[in-house]
């Protein structure tokens, strides 16, 4: 399967190999940047965020080659991904087959609410933790009460 | 060495509700000690580690919140935090 590798907008500029970043991959470019924007304003500007956001040309969807420009580019010793439904998982399954072995071992793709997890993981990440336990902080995200 | 903290009452500043960027620096702030942290306001607790257990807690400006910790820097931590909520602006 091949990508067209496109630019992708980051959030964030990240001191090398400092804080752990995050992916954020949604249907739509609106939800992916809006939730770049809240995730910097809580967690601070040094964690590194890339997002995949929409489909080709601006549509409501995803794009493949954008989610794989991301996991290559997105700065940081490793990088939390969160998708928000079904085909964005799907892009983001087909684009971590794209990586090979050493891209692939700096990428952890999490079963987490896409909002929750992007803050929790963005916070943990500002912290200096480790990939795993950013991992594990989004994914906590599930079982946190909102009421 | 303090094992557990006394809890300690601080107000947040009447117009600096616990959420986003503060309540990012919190959690940050605590996440610098190794001490298991609590919070209370509202009526509810939550883990000081968790940020999305301290944005639950609905914190708004002039929100009293209770600090407690336990753990061998406890009174450190919550000299700190007590410290961050009283100057957050």
């Amino acid at each position: 399967m091949a990508f067209d590798i496109v630019e992708c907008p980051t959030m964030t500029s990240s001191n090398g190999d400092g804080f752990v970043g995050l992916v954020l991959v949604s249907h739509s470019a609106a939800i992916a940047s809006g939730l770049a924007e809240l995730v910097a304003q809580v967690a601070g500007p040094d964690v590194p965020i890339m997002t995949a956001g929409g489909g080709p040309g601006g549509t409501l969807g995803t794009d493949g080659g954008r989610v794989l420009a991301a996991l290559r580019t997105v700065d940081g010793p490793g990088a939390v991904v969160l998708a928000d439904l079904g085909s964005s998982l799907l892009s983001v399954r087909a684009a971590l087959a794209e990586l090979d072995p050493t891209e692939a071992e700096r990428i952890v793709l999490v079963d987490a609410p896409l909002v929750e997890g992007a803050i929790a993981a963005g916070v943990a990440a500002s912290t200096g933790a480790s990939l795993a336990d950013v991992a594990g902080a989004a994914e906590e995200a599930r079982g946190v009460p909102k009421l | 060495m303090s094992r557990s903290s006394e809890l300690t009452r601080v107000r947040l500043p009447a117009t600096v509700a616990l959420h986003a960027r503060p309540a990012g620096a919190f959690v940050r702030a605590a996440a610098s000690f190794a001490a298991t942290i609590e919070v209370q306001a509202n009526g509810r607790r939550a883990n000081a580690k968790s940020i999305l257990e301290i944005l639950a807690l609905g914190a708004d400006g002039g929100t009293e919140l209770a600090i407690s910790a336990s753990g061998d820097d406890a009174a450190e931590a919550v000299a700190d935090l007590v410290s961050l909520v009283a100057g957050l602006s």
